[in-house]
């Protein structure tokens, strides 16, 4: 038998060397640590959300959020600041003035 | 107990019931997992992944397919998603040896000996499933399927969710990339002496 001849057949022994094999079979008290296993992340679960809430990626994103809402109220306030009425701006002008009777006062000088 | 009823006690949550579900499949389970993985301790870790899928999504279960077919497709799944950790893991230790870490035993695995496997085939056995791990993932599947598991092309097909004519192509082409493989390996050997 030549070179060749002994590859081909060692491959063919090889692709045929699982013909007639048994199943391997699973470890011992497979249930037993199953159950474990189980209870073992029903415990776990809160633990999993605080693992989550404390990823580095998490906290960046949360923190980029909370600046970004912060951003976002400022400018908004700004913007509602410069477009307030020249008639609100008296109104709240009035509303605070000293110089103007409050109801109070009315009612004073009535007794 | 038949299937139907057992599946019927699961989802009403009997514990009998999955206990008998685990006795009755996890040979079934652990071979698919360690014929894919290649590493006993993996398969076990595995096999308890897929019990407790099956336990936690029962419900999803509607019997379109056979029981069998499900906890399958189950059980390669998580197999291929073990394996990409195991690779990301791999690669993570392969950049950390670089800056001189001590990871580079994972970088060369042991030779994977199957235990139902005859003894006087072990040598062999041995080189078929180095050659497996250089199969792309449907072909291992599908080879793996049928040798260890004994699954005819047409319920290789259903797992799959492919059609018979797609798992006779992979076959195929496993069996020419394997021989070609183990060609190779057998050459080099004789080369070397």
């Amino acid at each position: 038998m030549n070179k060749q001849q002994q590859i081909d057949k060692m491959t063919d022994e090889a692709l045929n060397s699982l013909d007639g094999a048994d199943r391997a079979t699973a470890r011992p008290y497979l249930f037993t640590r199953l159950k474990a296993r189980m209870e073992r992340q029903d415990e776990s679960a809160w633990e999993n959300v605080g693992r989550f809430i404390a990823r580095p990626a998490v906290v960046v994103a949360g923190l980029c959020v909370i600046i970004a809402l912060n951003v976002l109220a400022i400018t908004s306030n700004n913007s509602t600041a410069s477009n307030t009425s020249v008639a609100e701006q008296s109104a709240t002008q009035d509303e605070f003035s000293p110089s103007i009777a409050s109801l109070y006062d009315t009612e004073n000088n009535e007794q | 107990m038949n299937q139907p009823e057992l599946v019927v006690q699961l989802q009403q949550g009997d514990e009998s019931a999955f206990r008998k579900l685990v006795d009755e499949w996890q040979d079934m389970v652990y071979n698919t997992a360690v014929g894919i993985v290649q590493n006993p301790d993996d398969a076990d870790d595995i096999t308890q992944e897929v019990f407790v899928q099956v336990f936690q999504s029962i419900h999803s279960f509607k019997g379109d397919s056979k029981f069998s077919t499900w906890l399958y497709r189950i059980t390669v799944s998580k197999a291929l998603d073990h394996e990409k950790k195991k690779n990301r893991k791999k690669r993570f230790a392969f950049v950390q040896g670089l800056f001189g870490g001590k990871e580079e035993e994972q970088l060369h695995p042991v030779e994977f000996d199957h235990p139902g496997v005859l003894a006087e085939r072990k040598e062999r056995a041995a080189a078929l499933f180095q050659a497996l791990k250089q199969l792309a993932p449907n072909q291992r599947i599908a080879f793996t399927l049928h040798k260890l598991e004994g699954q005819s092309y047409q319920e290789i097909a259903e797992i799959m969710n492919t059609t018979l004519f797609a798992v006779e192509s992979l076959m195929g082409r496993a069996k020419t990339n394997l021989k070609k493989i183990l060609n190779d390996y057998y050459r080099e050997s004789f080369d070397d002496k």
